[in-house]
């Protein structure tokens, strides 16, 4: 048959889906005139009209048949079979509002919270990146034993040295990584355009957006060549800088902008899906070194490196070849590549490394909720099976085979499900931004949170699938038996499936109970750490003095002491201190450090530094424990002086009080780099460095006066609220020098919370998803036990009528429902052990078998077990005996 | 037996198309009876059964139809060929000859 005649055939049955009642009448009318014409055949051939009518209809074989004929042949019979079912489905849920109402609520939760965690999944680890081939793509780390370092960055002439030596890339692109807090990027500011706009830049080596494979929506990238210094000063623009600063300007490329008071080239503008390494970044220039000082830069590490791998290179060979060329290096420069090696990691899993445990964690428990949820519909179902009996016998009597009723029952979940699945996506979608804001310092700064196809692809298959877990087996159960049975048998074995869906939503929530009573217990224990400093009634700004017009060390500290002099000065600032380096961002600068006294061949390694003004740990609130805080007379011409925080004194100076430690000296550097003494005044207590679960690290601070650092992060201690304080501050600044931006403003309570969002994220998730599921199975548990009671009515009249004392039936009322409970426990329990152990590295000071943590979780669970009983349990006490023996 | 009812199908399609390309426009009993009379009453078909005929021939639109009045004053659908129902009316007659050809073929070869 022709394509088109396949097509047309197809359109009319398409077409004959609607409007089958007009196409019914008219092929009835159609059949009436083909008769009509018979009988006058007949009749002129001499048969009296009954007889002709008669024989009419046997040589046009049975009307009926030849309609439903036509009818079947005229449209999609699967089709119009589904919409009839669907009709009669609507009809069912219309019919049992409650049940419907629960069972659609429920699965727009389950739906919804299944889709809300995978839009937040999909944006961090299964979105692929916006480079192309991504999966080519890999960072490069170094480690370190000696140092203790596992995923450092690299030092540049490491980098350069890899880029010649290596066969496995096609190239090797290095980013500016100097601190670790965000994506690393620098603060640079914008002027010319209004207010003085704090702008994050990213050095680049020149290779680095061709090593990504990104195409600029606008202009070009960078040359090989501009990597170097002094051979152009050029800007990549992100699209959302673009917009948001220039207005989208068509003309962007070729004009100058100004960046800290100097005049950069606009060269290009990325598409709007680009971002490296975080979207925060919002502008990309070449680092621009001169080659000698890349190559002389083997000690100190500051490069993020990303390679392409060359196209047939596995990652292992890749990994094997820089193993390899590490070696040489470490033969070659044994002064500081002693025990260097390299670490690979896939860039995507790279990037999404620190968030993947809590988000495998929250889809593997939204995805045990999901269950309980479809077996408490399973549940519900199995209840009004038995109500809905008569009505499915009755269906049965008039010819409904068991493939037509499953069919129809199956039809109902799918329904039920569809609706559940609507609301649940749409209310992922309003939660949308709520929930990207609430996980914004949990996933990484790449991933957008969004409700894109793959997410409704998602809801869709949720929905379809849901059907599948909840309905089959209640459809099975409901869809068996006959008139004669269905009340006895089928509903005595259909109790005891009820049974088991209880048992298996409660062991499924314990386990999530039990998950979430630890991760809470972790954050509390997390909240309950010191960070060292108060965090109230502070807040915190980065100021960077612009080396274009603050050219020379002196003018910057001049510029930095006299802005905190004036602040200080403004009603409600108790204090105003100011660090190279914020508590909770990482840190700056690691390095050796040498002990006096020590024999030449041990030093200490990877001690890290902070420059501090000489009121930081008074507005900090850091404790002194001894010695002296930094003067202004600890300025360049004195002798250099340091303040060291608590674990240094402890590690450095084993077995001397804190006390002892004032005094000593120490270099920063090896023994043969024969630095320059630095003698220790004081000693503070620890602050948190890297995060609140982490310990802090030896720490030596210098002060400002001796060691210059710009950008500077400023503490301001205040009694006047934030918004108050931060509008003195700004007057004051922009008093000063009206090209100055304050950027990462924050209060402390901000720093320390954001430190803490991802544990807070996960832990509110699991909390949730776990409250959820407890009152799930409390439904399910009251569901079941309340049909008991119902069912037993007459039994239970007649114990009482013969005596039964209220407190015995309510007794026997609740064994019969906390069995289930108790054998579903169990079986939770004995799962929850394995699974938490997984849940190790998102702990904190507490361990994952935790004994309380079950005490609390079987708790929490007996009791809101009984409070299901109880109900049922209550009302079979209050049985009048007369009434339940008159009612059967 | 669903190859059995194909080939009626398809031979039953052919008939009416034929049918109509010979007859110009009729209606539904104007077709059944006509083929009874060439078939001179060898084909003895419930005159029902032209229906799932005419049914799959307007889905293909190889025939149309329209409501009209009889000779006799009756209102009847009426039935006529179209241009696709002649092109597919040659194919398929062309192709019944080869078939019915290489059988006939076929079987006085077996005769033998």
């Amino acid at each position: 048959m022709p394509l088109s005649a396949r097509f047309f055939a197809l359109l009319s049955r398409v077409r004959a889906l609607f409007g089958s009642r007009r196409l019914d009448a008219e092929f009835g009318r159609e059949i009436d005139s083909h008769l009509e014409m018979l009988v006058d055949d007949y009749v002129r051939r001499g048969l009296p009209p009954e007889q002709a009518r008669r024989e009419a209809v046997l040589r046009f074989g049975g009307p009926m048949q030849i309609q439903e004929a036509n009818r079947d042949h005229r449209g999609l019979p699967f089709v119009e079979t589904t919409l009839q079912d669907i009709r009669y489905g609507l009809r069912a849920l219309r019919k049992y509002p409650a049940f419907s109402a629960i069972a659609i609520a429920t699965l727009a939760v389950g739906i919804g919270a299944g889709t809300s965690v995978f839009s937040v999944v999909g944006a961090v680890l299964l979105r692929p990146l916006p480079y192309r081939n991504p999966g080519e793509l890999v960072r490069i780390f170094e480690t370190n034993p000696l140092r203790r370092w596992t995923r450092n960055i690299a030092a540049p002439a490491n980098w350069a040295d890899w880029q010649v030596r290596n066969k496995s890339f096609t190239g090797i692109a290095a980013y500016e990584q100097f601190s670790n807090n965000g994506s690393g990027a620098s603060e640079m500011f914008l002027t010319g355009f209004g207010e003085p706009q704090g702008v994050k830049n990213l050095g680049v080596s020149g290779n680095f957006f061709e090593v990504l494979g990104a195409v600029p929506l606008l202009g070009r990238t960078f040359t090989e060549d501009e990597q170097y210094e002094g051979k152009a000063r050029v800007a990549v623009l992100s699209y959302g800088l673009w917009q948001a600063a220039f207005g989208g300007d068509p003309h962007i490329v070729g004009k100058t902008i100004t960046l800290s008071g100097r005049g950069y080239d606009v060269v290009g503008v990325m598409p709007r899906a680009f971002f490296f390494p975080g979207r925060d970044v919002q502008i990309w220039t070449p680092f621009g070194y001169t080659p000698k000082r890349i190559a002389d830069s083997r000690r100190p590490h500051w490069l993020g490196v990303v390679a392409r791998l060359k196209p047939g290179v596995t990652f292992e060979q890749a990994r094997d070849d820089m193993t390899g060329i590490a070696r040489q290096l470490e033969q070659q420069y044994p002064d500081t590549n002693t025990q260097m090696g390299v670490r690979l990691e896939p860039l995507h899993g790279s990037f999404a490394s620190e968030s993947r445990t809590a988000l495998l964690m929250l889809s593997a428990a939204v995805g045990l909720l999901f269950l309980i949820v479809c077996a408490n519909i399973a549940n519900l179902q199995l209840g009004r099976a038995v109500s809905r009996g008569r009505e499915l016998s009755i269906r049965r009597a008039l010819g409904a085979g068991r493939p037509r009723l499953l069919r129809q029952l199956l039809t109902e979940s799918v329904l039920l499900s569809l609706i559940g699945g609507a609301l649940g996506l749409a209310a992922a979608a309003l939660g949308r931004t709520m929930l990207s804001r609430f996980a914004a310092d949990a996933i990484p700064l790449f991933a957008e949170v969004q409700i894109d196809r793959s997410v409704l692809f998602f809801a869709v298959a949720l929905s379809l699938c849901a059907p599948i877990l909840f309905g089959i087996v209640p459809a099975l159960s409901s869809s068996r038996g006959d008139l004669v049975t269905e009340r006895s048998e089928s509903t005595r074995g259909n109790q005891g499936l009820r049974h088991a869906l209880v048992a298996a939503e409660v062991a499924l929530s314990i386990v999530l109970v039990v998950g979430a009573v630890l991760l809470v217990r972790s954050l509390d224990r997390l909240q309950d750490v010191d960070p060292g400093f108060k965090q109230e009634q502070a807040v915190t700004f980065t100021l960077t003095l612009p080396s274009a017009r603050y050219a020379d060390p002196a003018s910057r500290y001049r510029g930095f002491l006299e802005i905190e002099r004036r602040v200080s000065e403004q009603a409600g600032i108790q204090a105003i201190g100011a660090t190279s380096v914020l508590a909770l961002r990482g840190f700056g600068w690691t390095g050796d450090t040498t002990i006096e006294g020590r024999a030449a061949t041990d030093y200490e390694r990877d001690t890290r530094h902070a420059s501090v003004t000489t009121n930081y740990f008074g507005a900090m609130g850091i404790r002194m424990l001894a010695g002296r805080p930094f003067e202004l007379t600890d300025t360049r011409d004195q002798p250099e002086v340091a303040i060291v925080n608590h674990s240094l004194a402890r590690r450095y100076f084993r077995g001397l009080s804190d006390a002892d430690v004032v005094g000593k000296r120490i270099t920063y550097g090896r023994p043969q780099d024969n630095a320059r003494w630095v003698t220790i005044v004081g000693v503070v207590a620890d602050e948190k460095q890297e995060g609140m679960d982490l310990p802090a690290e030896p720490t030596a601070y210098s002060s400002i006066g001796q060691r210059q650092q710009n950008p500077l992060t400023y503490v301001v201690r205040t009694s006047i609220g934030p918004e108050a304080a931060l509008a003195a501050v700004r007057a004051q600044i922009r008093d000063f020098d009206k090209d100055l931006a304050l950027t990462q403003v924050a209060t402390l309570q901000e720093v320390v919370d954001g430190a803490m969002a991802g544990a807070r994220f996960r832990t509110t998730l699991l909390a949730l998803f776990a409250g959820i599921a407890l009152l799930l199975a409390a439904l399910g548990i009251y569901g079941v036990l309340a049909y008991f009671v119902s069912q037993r009515a007459r039994e239970i009249g007649i114990r009482v009528a013969l005596g039964a004392q209220p407190s015995g039936v309510f007794r026997m009322v609740l064994r019969q429902g906390m069995l289930p409970v108790v054998l579903g426990a169990a079986a939770g329990v004995a799962v929850a052990v394995p699974m938490t152990t997984l849940l190790r590295t998102l702990l904190f000071g507490v361990q994952p078998i935790d004994p309380p943590t079950y005490a609390i979780a079987l708790t929490a669970l007996a009791g809101i077990a009984v409070a299901a009983c109880a109900v049922p349990a209550l009302r079979a006490t209050r049985v009048d005996p007369l009434v339940a023996l008159r009612d059967e | 037996m669903a190859d059995k009812s194909d080939i009626l199908q398809g031979t039953l399609d052919l008939m009416v198309l034929q049918t109509l390309e010979a007859m110009g426009t009729l209606h539904g009993y104007g077709i059944a009876r006509r083929i009874e009379q060439v078939s001179e009453d060898v084909l003895q078909l419930n005159q029902g059964t032209i229906y799932a005929s005419l049914l799959r021939l307007q889905q293909r639109r190889w025939i149309s139809a329209s409501w009209g009045t009889s000779d006799n004053n009756r209102k009847a659908k009426y039935y006529a060929i179209t241009r696709a129902g002649r092109k597919q009316l040659a194919e398929q007659t062309e192709n019944w000859e080869r078939i019915a050809g290489v059988m006939g073929r076929l079987l006085r070869l077996a005769d033998r």
